[in-house]
């Protein structure tokens, strides 16, 4: 996409009471295309469940491999299970694709009109009508822009507060005007889809009485993030990896005390540790001209870790490390929010003090640690490579 | 003068933070903060006998929150007063 990517976000409420959403988000990724399904199944609980995740299931997968629309639509409705108590089979859907020619289509089938804010502020985009199978369905093409976020969302975020902190619930122009107000040119989709799911939350007193989704896409520029940690398994490779390091063109982070010591080394500058605990379980971080994080390592990605499993499974809310400064919330902000690619270079030395029974790191660790960190950031949608010295 | 912890991984595990708690307490206590800065430190080389602390040319290993006042009077203190 000329230097742009899609990311990809979205966070779910589920109806209270209930265990499973009857939203569902389905996103599949191409070399050349990006698609969002987001499908909200008829009722709640398990039934709904099961509808949407056909729905999206079908749809994505139909979609992303070039189908026709039509041949989607019609495969869904012919496919579904039908409901017992309502006699008909049925899953509103909203399909949002993007492809490497900057084109953003949108198939939108009785959920909230999808939302397109492009400089921070709502816009209209062109929407004509297609009838298949009976069933009315919008259709938009609309090219994109650096920064564009398109945002959709089950009909459960309408419905927030009525009754309670609203007599009608809050209208999508509502959704809209709170939106534009929170606005910044880094909001990421899944920042967007949070700051909406939130007031949601709050709308609803902490119960929602519908399951309540938000998804976006938003359009970036893509930014490197380049990760060393480790040092060479053989000394006479320490330069060719910091060369590496530094050879991404974006950010950079160092982790690890030996490693750090190594990077300074081969920079000829200083290696500047601080003693400062933002959080007592994560070792301070440090400074070396020319690197724009240095954090302690395994102790430190292990967190990482956690926090990347937690963000993944999102459908909480906890984005706590978003706005703290400590060396694994450091590292998140930059891998999960403004990275759209991954370079781990990974050292395979062993670090004999670590070979320590008492002490819970171990060569084998560190590598697992990695490895599943590169799969959970996948995941995000990041472009990760790994490469070993 | 400065007096180097070390914060490595190893170190962090066995207990820099409370040493580096225990430093400052003590180096306030012997009115010794105008001539001493507390300093962190990326990892010595020693992980084995953590938490390490440096102070000149001289490293003290073994260090913890219970034997610090200890290790502080025989092996850290007289380095400060020497200079």
């Amino acid at each position: 996409m000329n230097g742009l990517t899609a990311e990809v976000g979205y966070v779910s409420l589920i109806k209270k009471g209930e265990e499973l959403c009857g939203d569902r988000v389905e996103t599949v990724r191409f070399e050349d295309s990006t698609t969002l399904v987001l499908a909200d199944g008829l009722g709640s609980g398990v039934k709904a469940n099961i509808l949407s995740t056909l729905t999206s299931k079908i749809i994505a997968t139909m979609m992303a491999s070039g189908m026709p629309v039509e041949e989607c639509v019609r495969t869904v409705t012919r496919t579904l299970p039908i409901c017992k108590v309502r006699k008909v089979a049925y899953s509103t859907f909203t399909v949002m694709q993007v492809n490497h020619q900057d084109e953003m289509t949108l198939l939108q089938f009785d959920n909230p009109s999808v939302i397109l804010l492009r400089g921070g502020v709502s816009i209209h985009y062109p929407q004509e009508e297609l009838v298949i199978d009976g069933k009315k369905v919008i259709k938009s093409v609309v090219k994109v822009k650096p920064n564009d976020i398109f945002l959709t969302m089950s009909d459960g975020a309408l419905y927030a507060g009525v009754g309670k902190m609203y007599n009608y619930g809050w209208q999508r122009d509502n959704i809209i005007d709170y939106l534009e107000a929170r606005y910044e040119p880094d909001l990421s989709a899944k920042m967007a889809c949070t700051i909406i799911a939130e007031e949601c939350d709050r709308l609803y007193d902490h119960a929602p009485g519908d399951d309540t989704t938000v998804a976006a896409i938003r359009i970036r520029p893509r930014q490197t993030v380049s990760l060393m940690i480790g040092p060479p398994e053989h000394p006479e490779d320490d330069q060719k990896a910091v060369e590496e390091l530094l050879d991404g063109g974006g950010k950079t982070i160092v982790c690890g005390g030996t490693t750090s010591n190594l990077v300074a080394r081969v920079l000829d500058k200083p290696l500047i540790p601080t003693i400062e605990y933002f959080d007592p379980e994560i070792p301070p971080t440090a400074k070396i001209q020319g690197i724009d994080l240095v954090t302690e390592g395994v102790i430190t990605i292990g967190h990482v870790l956690k926090l990347a499993k937690g963000y993944l499974e999102n459908e909480d809310l906890s984005t706590a490390w978003a706005g703290k400064k400590d060396g694994a919330s450091r590292i998140a902000q930059l891998l999960f929010e403004e990275a759209t690619d991954i370079r781990f270079i990974v050292g395979r030395a062993i670090n004999p003090a670590h070979q320590n029974p008492d002490l819970p790191i171990s060569i084998v660790i560190k590598m697992g640690l990695i490895d599943e960190l590169a799969e959970i950031l996948r995941k995000m949608g990041k472009q990760v490579t790994v490469s070993y010295y | 003068m400065d007096i180097y912890i070390c914060i490595g991984s190893s170190c962090h595990l066995k207990g820099s933070r409370s040493v580096i708690e225990k430093m400052e307490e003590r180096i306030r206590r012997e009115h010794l903060e105008d001539r001493v800065n507390i300093r962190g430190s990326f990892c010595m080389g020693n992980c084995t006998d953590g938490v390490c602390v440096r102070v000149g040319e001289k490293t003290v290993t073994g260090v913890n929150a219970e034997n610090f006042d200890e290790k502080f009077e025989t092996e850290i203190l007289g380095e400060l007063r020497d200079e």
